[in-house]
């Protein structure tokens, strides 16, 4: 697509690099190349490059093959919610 | 920790003269926040359907043509979105859920109702909620073809309820019997969701 | 090495320079400074006195040899809610909260190697100059390529020193390409970054190249998926993207 003027809810996503400070908040270590296995569609990626969406009530990381959710994360004043049934796997480094 | 109050950042406005048309802790917004937990679906209107189904006699669904040869109804209400903002006197065209559930006949267990959207949004809704002109199904806002960007074809709209609870891209709405979360109130969020109660989260 | 738990700490404002009309540097002075890479970001928080938050992220501008400081280049937003505070009201001697660095996706430095395209789109820039900063802090002599969109010349953040970079360092290429209005006499680029354009740039480094998109989302995409088709290995690319467009 090489128009700015495309779909307005495409032009406002964004990628897991745009909450990697919550991951690392969650996670207590960067975790944009931590390897997300989509459940849905079998293919990896890092989730630094997971689709992301972030204006809304939460997140929600999405399979940048197929589209299928892959996390979300809720923030409340009084806890965080992670649900990640759309990943088959995650897959890290031993502890730097 | 209380953290650094940034000098000179006043956040958003809750203006004196609406300020008792604001539900608590939400802020006045005048253009029209885009907010989703997806890509836009873009379902061919020859291929959409609305459907009422679960505990119902027997399934109903209608076609595009068939949904807008529908009487409608013209509304001006106002908004809230559970992220803070409020936007007042937004225009819809649509056709309201009484109008819809009189194509069948709801079996006395199915107190609730699920919303599915193209993308696989839910979100659940006490039938007695969206009956008696408190819930419509829009295809028009501020007098022209709802956007995609903001749920066209066609959306839920009911007003009463925080603005999650409006799904985007309606493609039915499922009888059941008992108030099953959706989309968000399945990851901490209130399972009713009334602004004015300040029903943001579950525990509230 | 277990990592430094990420808190938020308030930066003190040492510095701010305009860069364009409409983007602006500001160095920082923080309480636990540490070396970032290339890349990295910081989030950035403010709160107003009835206690409503909101935070953004910006990308690190400066190189990780620019110890002790932290330079972020911020584009105005318009109708934003933050980037107007920090052109706006933010002083120099104000403190901001902040976290960091953050990302280890979106990340270059020398060791990782070349050769290095970098593909940026209006203030996408600003994490791919932290990478070439670092590049010639380095002396590092990997080959390098900047392809850098722009509406127009006034547009261009860091000319001045993407120019003196290009024209002092020969392994070094620079591409503008400007989309609204290109300066006067312009012979270059003049069109959003499209796959003809790429296979023009990529060229002398084929399947080889390193690459690193950021911008705005529908470039980033644009970009991405022509490298894809040009059968570049997806592991070669990382991507940023930045959401729309400021108007």
């Amino acid at each position: 697509m090489d128009n700015d003027d495309g779909d307005m809810n495409t032009a406002l996503m964004v990628d897991g690099n745009a909450v990697a400070g919550q991951l690392e908040q969650i996670f207590g270590r960067d975790m944009t190349m931590t390897v997300a296995r989509c459940a849905g569609c079998a293919r990896d990626a890092a989730m630094g490059a997971l689709l992301a969406f972030i204006r809304g009530p939460g997140v929600v990381l999405r399979c940048p093959a197929c589209q299928n959710s892959i996390a979300r994360i809720v923030e409340t004043p009084t806890a965080i919610y992670l649900e990640a049934r759309g990943a088959a796997y995650l897959r890290m480094a031993p502890q730097p | 920790m209380a953290g650094l109050i940034s000098r000179g950042f006043l956040g958003r406005r809750r203006p004196a003269e609406v300020e008792d048309r604001l539900p608590p802790g939400q802020y006045l917004v005048t253009d029209f926040p885009v907010l989703s937990a997806g890509p836009t679906p873009h379902t061919p209107l020859d291929q959409w359907s609305f459907t009422i189904d679960g505990l119902v006699k027997s399934p109903v669904s209608w076609s595009w043509d068939a949904f807008k040869k529908l009487a409608t109804e013209t509304y001006k209400v106002d908004i809230s979105c559970v992220t803070k903002w409020t936007k007042l006197d937004t225009k819809w065209l649509g056709v309201s859920v009484d109008t819809l559930l009189e194509a069948v006949q709801v079996d006395p267990m199915g107190r609730f109702v699920m919303a599915y959207s193209d993308g696989g949004y839910t979100t659940n809704l006490p039938l007695a909620e969206m009956v008696k002109g408190q819930a419509f199904v829009a295809y028009q806002f501020d007098d022209k073809p709802l956007e995609p960007v903001h749920g066209g074809p066609a959306r839920l709209v009911v007003p009463h309820l925080y603005f999650w609870k409006s799904a985007k891209w309606i493609r039915g709405l499922r009888l059941m019997e008992r108030n099953q979360p959706g989309f968000w109130e399945s990851l901490g969020y209130h399972i009713h969701g009334d602004p004015w109660k300040e029903e943001r989260y579950s525990g509230d | 090495m277990v990592q430094p738990a990420l808190e938020w700490q308030a930066g003190t404002v040492t510095a701010i320079r305009p860069e364009t009309r409409q983007t602006k540097s500001f160095t920082f002075a923080l309480p636990k400074w540490m070396a970032h890479r290339p890349g990295q970001h910081y989030d950035v928080r403010l709160t107003a006195p009835d206690g409503y938050r909101t935070e953004r992220s910006y990308s690190i501008a400066s190189p990780p040899e620019q110890v002790g400081e932290l330079e972020l280049s911020v584009e105005l937003i318009p109708d934003g809610e933050v980037s107007p505070y920090l052109h706006d009201v933010l002083m120099l001697g104000d403190q901001l909260e902040m976290r960091g660095p953050i990302g280890g996706y979106f990340v270059w430095d020398v060791a990782i190697g070349g050769p290095l395209l970098l593909v940026g789109g209006g203030s996408g820039v600003v994490p791919l100059m932290a990478m070439l900063r670092h590049r010639a802090a380095k002396h590092a002599t990997l080959p390098a390529r900047l392809l850098y969109s722009s509406r127009s010349a006034d547009d261009v953040i860091y000319r001045d020193e993407l120019d003196s970079l290009a024209a002092s360092d020969p392994t070094f290429a620079l591409f503008y390409t400007f989309t609204r209005e290109p300066p006067v006499g312009w012979t270059g680029y003049r069109r959003r970054i499209d796959g003809a354009m790429l296979g023009e740039v990529i060229k002398p480094f084929d399947k080889r190249a390193r690459v690193y998109v950021c911008g705005p989302t529908l470039l980033v995409e644009a970009v991405a998926n022509a490298l894809v088709q040009m059968e570049l290995p997806i592991e070669q690319i990382r991507t940023e993207r930045f959401g729309p467009t400021g108007t």
